[in-house]
């Protein structure tokens, strides 16, 4: 690679005194979690023999590479090798739990007596309870998260794809990148219970993120950020420029802001502003744990209409345009497809074992999910929406408060722009907006035809919305 | 473990001239929830390990290590060595040298860790489920009372091949209860919480726990039936917590050397006027104000003493914070300032406990002068931006009129340009507390941080409803 003077970045092989081992990351990280297993078992016996009722391992390890820019130059260059026990007991209803990252069978075992101790002093919940493997079958894995190639990739590979979308980043001056980081991680995560449950699943991922901003002469603009991931080293690069351009829109787009108007009335919100005020509170209603706490408006609206039908929203844990897929829950218990809102209804309540119990219910295997969750797309282009108004804020971030319970919002309307006849008039500062989720989500009036990835998490199209307060500099 | 790093030490710098780092970080936490008589969290960690950073001409490479026999060490600092020279030649500009700063050679142990270490974990998980059933019991208007207990235990030994060589042991309690009350469909939240740098006794001793259970079951209460405040540009007076987030993150981002590198709203604003004379600022490691600080520590994770570090002066911007790198590079004395959350975490430019210094306005006097405005309580979330654009939420506001705090108003959003908020300081009263040891600060890793000050008068934007 020709030295790239515009980034400062240059292969980092020239040396020649830097050639990364290309032995098997992978088989090194399957011995490890071969051995993590072992001890796992060992633990799930010893744990027994002390008068746990029911015992819980898990089993992780990583080992990443990456590189981190600040400034236009490589800054650092860091090796990772992580590994972590997690253990949870019950005993008479009570429970205790234990986290390690020394993998000594003494430490384990102390972490187990420490663990049971917790739970003799704690409070008897008759709801506590774990899966058995008839409930558990093991989960099917997933082939496109593991990659044997992408394990062995090096810190002058990463370094290379790195100059190359800095100088993409760049192209426009008025980019200021504080952090680009980049890593390679191979990873494996495992549970394994005293009913018989066992699961474990290997990962790798390159992921990538940009954080900056727009500085032209004397004007800086607001902090913004993206990032994206890839499964295979082949995939990378394309992901990867397409993300550096859409970080350098970004900040740039932040440049020079003017003042809003304040209005009641129509804004459009962007994937990512969905994501922030409409997924987070649909899913806390949604949720087992707010339902089974009677926190949860929706308690009993399982079938019935609570947000606009212009809402569907799927959890696809084993979609790979999802960061966060993955073949078992947290509980053990394999994923599945579920469609949670349909045409505005809500289908289901996510339920793990334990609020599934308390509920007198049975889990729909959502232990620390949803894990790949997409919006579908309306009928509108998203040019239509902006000219629902004469003057529109398109809300593309929040910066600010918001209460679950009482679904009441209020904070900044970050990297937001004003729209006047349809018209982009730039961004805009000083911009606060507020609402109250139960009235808005109910007035979602379209769904744009577009989608954009957020994060990696979350696909959304822009929605128009109504009733909410902007309230200008 | 000092001495194997000290020697690990003195034989890979030798090498070749270059700069070398150990830090051991040894983590045992505790932590407890209990909410609707159950308890949800009880659980003990227990982290270890050891990072090493090298500097090879003029690259940082870093690796890390759980696994603390010197075999292990060693090829961790093998790792980190090849790490640096993998992106050498990469670099346009080196690492010229580190800034020289007071290299910590010290043993400290702070208050209340022996304490806290030989408390029986009983007696806290105890703690927290009477607390809960307190909570639950006081008001029947409460549908869920809360409370959260969690300890760090931190021993660090830090030895660089530039003199550094040091060992502390620091504990950091923090408590936290909230209560969820109803009536009629309507729910309204109140929270309180303490963090201290210190044992039990000094956690349940911090002011912001005065009355706790009643407290926090009346705020809840009295929000229920509390109006919006209205939105727009107002006259506000801003408590210690709020007063603390705003220094923390309005100001103190942007005055963090590597933000300011990349362009923050305070370059180049050395020696000019930011503030009100009225104000001024500080973040320092080794506060003596109260002593229990969150963010007190003897040294930073680069070895360097810590320092108070005054950031504007009577109105003008005096000084950034620095690592050693940043300060060479800008040619100052380091500050003190890099930390790291974890072993196998890079040290960062992070503030410690950050702070508006006292005036000597009353605070009565303050409200008195004021025809139509907020008094604004509790501090919620913020955050901060490059262009000195700041939010952060507010617990509760009371409504001011006509020189007297009439009603309660629900929380409200705050926002604003931080120097030009700054700027129009009018009050700084005499009153002082730390009021965020709570608080967590994001910036690719977490850090315990600490911030307070005066209650202050200002103008800035309120988010509220329109009509």
């Amino acid at each position: 690679m020709k030295p790239d003077v515009k980034s400062g970045i240059r292969s980092g092989n020239q040396s020649g005194a830097t050639k990364q081992p290309t032995g098997d990351t992978a088989a090194a990280l399957r011995k490890t979690a071969a051995e993590m297993e072992t001890l796992a078992h060992e633990i799930l016996e010893h744990g027994i023999k002390k008068g746990a009722d029911r015992i819980k391992v898990g089993t992780s390890g990583s080992i990443t590479r990456r590189l981190v820019v600040e400034n236009k130059e490589v800054s650092l260059a860091n090796s990772l090798e992580d590994q972590k026990f997690s253990l949870l007991v019950h005993k008479d209803q009570k429970k205790g739990s234990a986290t390690t990252n020394i993998v000594r069978p003494e430490s384990i075992r102390k972490g187990v007596e420490d663990a049971l101790a917790l739970a003799s002093f704690s409070v008897a919940d008759p709801a506590l309870n774990m899966p058995d493997v008839a409930a558990a079958p093991k989960a099917k894995p997933l082939d496109f998260m593991f990659d044997e190639r992408t394990a062995d990739t090096t810190l002058a590979e990463i370094q290379e794809l790195m100059g190359q979308a800095l100088a993409r980043a760049t192209q426009d001056k008025r980019v200021a990148i504080d952090k680009f980081e980049m890593s390679v991680s191979t990873s494996f995560h495992a549970i394994y219970n005293s009913l018989g449950v066992a699961q474990s699943e290997l990962q790798t991922m390159i992921g990538w993120s940009f954080f900056g901003m727009g500085v032209d002469g004397d004007a800086v603009s607001g902090f913004d950020y993206d990032s994206g991931f890839a499964w295979k080293t082949g995939d990378t690069a394309e992901r990867l420029m397409a993300t550096a351009e859409s970080f350098a829109a970004k900040v740039t787009g932040n440049l020079h802001p003017r003042k809003a108007n304040s209005y009641k009335g129509l804004v459009v919100f962007s994937p990512r502003a969905v994501e922030e005020l409409l997924t987070g509170f649909m899913l806390y209603h949604a949720s087992g744990s707010a339902v089974m706490d009677g926190k949860s408006r929706w308690h009993e609206e399982v079938g019935n209409r609570v947000v606009s039908p212009v809402i569907t929203l799927r959890d696809q844990p084993h979609n790979p345009a999802f960061a966060g897929v993955t073949t078992f829950d947290g509980d053990g218990m394999p994923t599945r497809d579920h469609v949670i809102f349909d045409s505005g209804k809500l289908c289901m309540h996510l339920h793990d074992c334990y609020s599934a119990k308390r509920c007198h219910t049975t889990s729909n295997h959502m232990s620390g999910g949803p894990f790949g969750m997409s919006l579908a797309p309306g009928g509108s282009l998203l040019a239509d929406l902006l000219r629902s108004r004469r003057e529109i804020l398109l809300v593309d971030r929040f910066s600010g408060n918001t209460d679950a319970i009482k679904g009441d919002f209020s904070g900044v309307a970050k990297s937001s722009r004003l729209y006047v006849d349809g018209k982009d008039s730039g961004a805009v500062t000083e911009t606060m907006i507020a609402g109250n989720f139960f009235e808005f989500a109910k007035k979602i009036e379209a769904a744009s035809l577009e989608t954009e990835a957020v994060g990696g998490s979350f696909t959304s199209p822009w929605l128009l919305v109504d009733g909410i307060s902007v309230t200008g500099g | 473990m000092k001495e194997m790093l000290k020697k690990l030490v003195a034989q890979n710098s030798a090498q070749d001239n270059s700069y070398v780092e150990l830090r051991y970080h040894k983590r045992q936490s505790n932590s407890f929830m209990a909410q609707r008589g159950r308890v949800d969290v009880a659980n003990h960690s227990l982290v270890e390990g050891i990072g090493v950073r090298a500097l090879i001409d003029g690259a940082w490479g870093f690796a890390a290590t759980a696994r603390v026999d010197e075999a292990s060490v060693l090829r961790a600092i093998e790792q980190a060595r090849r790490n640096a020279l993998t992106i050498v030649a990469g670099r346009g500009k080196k690492v010229a040298n580190l800034q020289k700063g007071k290299m910590a050679v010290v043993d400290w142990t702070g208050p209340g860790f022996a304490e806290l270490l030989a408390m029986p974990i009983a007696d806290k998980l105890g703690a927290v489920i009477n607390f809960e059933r307190q909570l639950a019991k006081s008001s029947k208007a409460l549908h869920t009372a809360r409370c959260r207990y969690n300890e760090l235990l931190e021993e660090k030994i830090i030895v660089t091949s530039d003199g550094a060589a040091a060992s502390a042991r620091i504990a950091l309690p923090e408590f936290s209860m909230s209560a969820i009350a109803e009536k009629d469909g309507e729910r309204a939240t109140s929270s309180r919480g303490a963090g201290v740098s210190g044992g039990w006794t000094c956690l349940y001793n911090h002011p912001a726990l005065d009355n706790m259970v009643e407290e926090t079951a009346r705020t809840a209460v009295d929000l229920l039936s509390a109006k919006h405040p209205d939105g727009g540009k107002k006259t506000v007076i801003l408590a210690p917590a709020v007063v603390g987030l705003l220094c923390h993150e309005a100001i103190g981002h942007t005055v963090e050397a590597d933000f300011v590198k990349t362009g923050s709203v305070a370059q180049g604003k050395i020696g000019t006027i930011v503030a009100s004379k009225l104000v001024t600022m500080a973040d320092t490691g080794c506060e003596t104000i109260a002593g229990y600080a969150v963010g007190n520590l003897p040294f930073d994770d680069e070895g360097v003493e810590t320092e108070t570090t005054t950031i504007i002066k009577d109105g003008v911007l005096v000084s950034y914070l620095h690592n050693r790198e940043s300060a060479a590079e800008f040619g100052v004395a380091p500050t003190g300032n890099a930390r790291a959350w974890l072993f196998n975490d890079e040290p960062l430019i992070r503030m410690r406990n950050t702070f508006l210094q006292p005036g000597t306005s009353k605070l009565a006097d303050m409200i008195s002068e004021i025809d139509d405005g907020y008094l604004v309580e509790g501090a919620g979330s913020g955050q901060a931006d490059s262009n000195g654009e700041f939010m952060f939420g507010t617990g509760y506001v009371w409504q001011i009129k006509d020189g007297k705090k009439t009603e309660l108003l629900r929380e409200a959003t705050l926002s604003g340009i931080a120097f030009d908020v700054l700027q129009t300081v009018d009050a700084v009263s005499s009153e002082f507390r730390w009021d965020l040891g709570t608080g967590y600060c994001g910036k690719g890793q977490p850090a315990k941080v600490d911030a307070g000050g005066p209650y202050i008068r200002c103008k800035m934007n309120v988010g509220g409803r329109q009509g």
